[in-house]
């Protein structure tokens, strides 16, 4: 962990730095995580890792170096070789066509409010012996897979540019489980994110994989023919279309050089329906939160869409420096997206009795862009999928594409749900770095366009 | 390799210790260097600028059946991190049903070094700048909005040991570029052209590979003149018709329709809660009519200049060159030691006789998985590009992945490309914007109706293949000639 003898060799090298004349920033990054792996009902990898890393800036005025040592700080002689590095990078560098913005820590901060003590109980024999006992309730003739990533991240921020500090410490876990059935393969799945241990209820997962066996067991398997369909998006897939539509469009160095699907449109415009707002929230609950970003930056509330109408975008510091606008605190790895709910009734089911045929996507599988400029995206449904009339389940659908435009999906919204959820959008390439985003639990599209579908799940 | 000798020894003392303790088997991975160095210019501001070192030990128990990792970078207390890896074994062992193996191996001492003239790292970082900077005076333009030039360079020298008295010492490189370039076109949509470093199979793969303008930057004005046309082209509109897959389309398509669903793991039910399973199952093999006659696909190729060359797999293994499909029929997979005595004892037959050499770890502290090595289509003897568009009546060529999408057990797909041209009787009648295309894996490979000779044949280099839990990104390569299937579906339906 990052204790004060290591913050300490930080911030003296800061202050070598200083005195140095050097405008030099320092990220400390530090994991110890675990990941459980579960194949065909056995645990197949149990594995941890404690991993310090450290990111060191350094700018001369125009000119910018950067070097990453990855292991543990024990003296002050190893951070001032990898401060050495960066600067020789910073000395010999093109000078850039706009002057970067000086990293500098707005504010003293220590933020510990997602960081459970209760952490370290969620241990590798905790979590082999809840899969066991979802595997012996729900039935083993099943093949299980799955994972369960559980970790504690700490981040340290110093710069030569003032003498704040900023700190934050948090736990985060991802747990998800893979019913398969060995002969008819249809695939279903059950997940669950938080930073508390008592964020995982085995309960929970055993009740709802019961409840999609009962169909998947019953009732016969639908091939959907490509066509528009009112669709039922559930939160998995909310939250990685919401998350692409994002990028794409309200990234200021996107939308600045007009590359992204909302680049022709301006602050005012309608862009989505009127019962879609968006913003990045960083005191939501639901997502992880952080207060500041990793140039040191307090982080608020920024609304990106509000009632259809473009609100915002977000600029990292170098996108800001190079046009001309205020950073927005997005130099980061960890968004809080948020989206709005709506009035819709607690279960999906309940919310499309009256509108006839319609699709339960939960989540799309590898979705990506086409065609940024004009918001296509694209990507099929796997797990849970279901084909429902007048809010009564016919049958599990095979895999099916989605290929259409945001503006389309999220333009004629019927019902949104009253109940939000988290949906952990975490991945474990490189450092660990939670991202959650809050969503509604499903949102009614009309005039949704699948495009193709297999003859298997 | 300047391997402390004292660490040697306490490395293997802490393999002999938990084999005593009674491991099934344990192996280290030890990375005395994993360096990589990443430039990139944009619109001629050096927006990265960025080395990142790394340096540490995996340790990899199996007892009773499972695996139990831990890593460490500090070197002065290994003995915790082969604890901690025991550990972890012993917790998971309590939940086994189906027992991982090994096997026996007889062991050997061996040593790879990728094929390198000029160790990228001892090239000054001025020297790599003009030569970069060169590249993005050349593309400037008004017209052109976007100038992205960039330039990675990976070194990594390991040491693997295990406790069947293996050890193998590796030196691997990489060096990854890439151009791109965007221009609006008179609909004010951003349209994309990028040329990517690749191989010939043959050569070294240090800083000189980077200078080849026949590999780089010889490819610039081509790029610049495609991209013009793109800002004046028509939509590829929607329908069936013959798609003709350039080499630089062609190793994405074979990377996510063959590559991914031949991983062993993959068939096996291992990576199904994060990247998916594969239609493939064991019954598969010897039988299933993959694709056409004209389908024959190898992996790593004895092709000794690419990023999936790496002489030895992270169990030890040596790499080897076998068929994966052969005249269509799919006869073997991406395989590691553990997944072949599985799949063989599931199978209740031998299907899978040895490892392909494809456990692959990407840092010290993941644990290997069934990775590709070179996944690659053989030249076939349809003659060059442009004999194959001689013989098209209706069809178009695409290149350049710019979207891909693929079913989470890879029996169909989505792709979106830079760029098409038309073909009408034989020959190319105009340039198309937006292409995209779309199939059933199995009918796409089995309406393959023409393979390029030699001539259209080259090493694709993949710097970003995702993977795993936790997840690992990995470096491999393709080498695919020019394409050309019939029948697919293009572009969107309105
Ligand atoms: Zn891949």
């Amino acid at each position: 962990m990052i204790n004060e003898k290591i913050k300490n060799i930080i911030i003296e090298s800061r202050d070598i730095a200083a005195e140095k004349k050097l405008q030099a920033s320092f990220l400390l990054h530090y994991e110890n995580s675990h990941l459980m792996r579960i194949g065909n009902n056995s645990v197949s990898l149990s594995t941890s890792e404690e991993l310090f890393r450290l990111d060191i800036v350094v700018t001369i005025g125009s000119k910018q170096g950067s070097h990453t040592q990855l292991g543990d700080i024990s003296s002050i002689d190893q951070i001032l070789r990898s401060l050495e590095i960066a600067e020789e990078k910073a000395k010999v560098a093109n000078d850039k066509d706009y002057t970067p913005i000086e990293d500098i820590v707005d504010e003293e901060v220590k933020e510990e409010s997602q960081y459970d003590s209760d952490f370290e109980k969620l241990s590798p024999s905790f979590k082999a012996q809840a899969y066991a006992e979802i595997f012996n309730q729900v039935g083993d003739k099943y093949n299980y897979s799955g994972s369960w990533s559980s970790g504690y991240t700490e981040q340290f921020i110093a710069t030569t540019n003032n003498r704040n500090t900023a700190y934050h410490k948090g736990t985060d876990q991802l747990f998800s489980i893979v019913l398969k059935h060995p002969e008819k393969h249809w695939e279903i799945t059950s997940s669950q994110t938080g930073w508390r241990k008592d964020d995982f209820s085995v309960e929970s997962v055993i009740k709802q994989l019961k409840e999609y066996v009962e169909y998947y067991e019953n009732l016969q398997p639908v091939k959907i023919e490509p066509n528009k369909y009112t669709v039922v998006l559930g939160p998995q897939a909310i939250a990685e279309v919401i998350e692409m539509a994002i990028y794409t469009g309200f990234w200021g160095r996107i939308y600045e050089e007009k590359q992204g699907w909302t680049s022709n449109n301006k602050f005012g415009d309608k862009i989505l329906g009127e019962n879609i707002s968006i913003c990045d929230d960083p005191a939501n609950d639901n997502t992880f939160k952080f207060k500041f970003d990793l140039s040191g930056q307090s982080r608020i509330k920024r609304m990106l869409v509000e009632n259809g109408i473009f609100k915002g975008l977000m600029y990292d510091p170098s996108t800001a420096a190079k046009f001309n606008k205020q950073k927005t605190g997005h130099n980061i790895r960890s968004s809080s997206i948020s989206v709005k709910c709506g009035d819709g009734e607690e279960c999906p089911l309940e919310a499309v009795k009256s509108l006839g045929d319609v699709l339960y996507i939960p989540a799309l599988h590898y979705i990506n862009l086409p065609n940024i400029s004009k918001g296509i995206f694209t990507g099929s449904s796997r797990f849970n999928a279901l084909y429902v009339k007048d809010g009564k389940v016919v049958g599990p659908i095979y895999s099916s594409r989605i290929t259409d435009t945001f503006q389309n999906v999220f333009g004629d919204v019927a019902k949104i749900s009253k109940a939000d959820i988290s949906v952990n959008l975490s991945n474990t390439y490189g450092r660990r770095a939670p991202v959650a985003s809050s969503v509604p639990k499903y949102m009614v599209c009309r005039g949704v366009k699948i495009t193709d579908s297999a003859d298997s799940f | 390799m300047n391997v402390d000798t004292a660490l040697k020894n306490s490395i293997k003392k802490n393999i002999n210790d938990l084999m005593d303790s009674s491991a099934d088997y344990v192996d280290v991975r030890y990375l005395l260097n994993d360096d990589s160095e990443s430039i990139m210019l944009y619109n001629g501001n050096l927006e990265s600028n960025d080395t990142t070192f790394e340096s540490g030990l995996g340790v990899r128990v199996l007892y009773k059946g499972t695996w139990g990792f831990a890593a460490t970078s500090n070197l002065n207390s290994i003995e915790n991190c082969f604890q901690q890896a025991f550990h972890n074994a012993k917790t998971a062992a309590s939940l086994v049903k189906v027992p991982l193996s090994m096997g026996k191996k007889e062991p050997h001492i061996s040593n790879f070094k990728s094929p390198v003239k000029i160790d990228p790292f001892t090239v000054p970082l001025s020297e790599k700048l003009a030569f970069l900077n060169k590249i993005d005076e050349q593309l400037k333009e008004e017209w052109i909005l976007q100038r992205i030039v960039r330039a990675d360079f990976q070194k990594k020298i390991s040491l693997f040991l295990n406790s069947e008295g293996t050890e193998v010492e590796r030196e691997l490189y990489n060096v990854f570029a890439s151009i791109n370039i965007m221009a609006l076109d008179n609909e004010g949509q951003m349209q994309n052209r990028t040329h990517d470093l690749f191989t010939t199979g043959n050569g070294t793969r240090g800083w000189e590979m980077l200078i080849d303008p026949d590999l780089f930057s010889g490819n610039i004005e081509r790029i610049k003149s495609e991209l013009k046309e793109l800002t004046k082209a028509d939509s590829l509109e929607y329908g069936k018709r013959t798609v003709i897959l350039l080499p630089t389309q062609a190793w994405l398509q074979v990377h996510e329709t063959i590559g991914h669903p031949l991983e062993l793991d993959r068939i096996l039910g291992y990576e199904l809660s994060y990247a998916g399973g594969s239609f493939v199952d064991l019954d598969s093999f010897g039988k299933l009519q993959y694709g056409s006659k004209k389908l024959n696909v190898s992996a790593y190729g004895s092709i000794e200049n690419s990023p999936g060359s790496f002489g030895y797999d992270d169990e030890g293994s040596p790499e080897r060159d076998y068929m994966l499909i052969k005249d269509g029929i799919l006869v073997n997979a991406l395989t590691s030691r553990a997944m072949i005595n599985e799949a063989n004892q599931k199978a209740g037959k031998q299907i899978f006789k040895e490892s392909g050499g494809a456990a692959r770890a990407t840092a010290f502290y993941r644990a290997p998985i069934d990775r590709m090595t070179n996944v690659n289509i053989l030249p076939g003897s349809d003659g060059t590009l442009e004999d194959i568009i001689a013989g098209t009546e209706d069809g178009i060529i695409v290149d350049y992945p710019n979207s891909w999408s693929i079913g989470s057990n890879r029996e169909h797909f989505h792709f979106g490309c830079e760029i098409a041209w038309e073909v009408k009787k034989g020959k190319i009648t105009r340039v198309l914007k937006n292409p995209t295309y779309q199939g059933h894996t199995i009918e796409f490979y089995n309406s393959l109706s023409a393979v390029g000779d030699r001539s259209t044949w080259q090493v694709g280099q993949v710097d970003n293949c995702g993977k795993g839990e936790p997840n690992q990104v990995m470096q491999l390569g393709h080498g695919v000639p020019v394409v050309k299937f019939d029948n697919v579906i293009t572009g969107e339906r309105k």
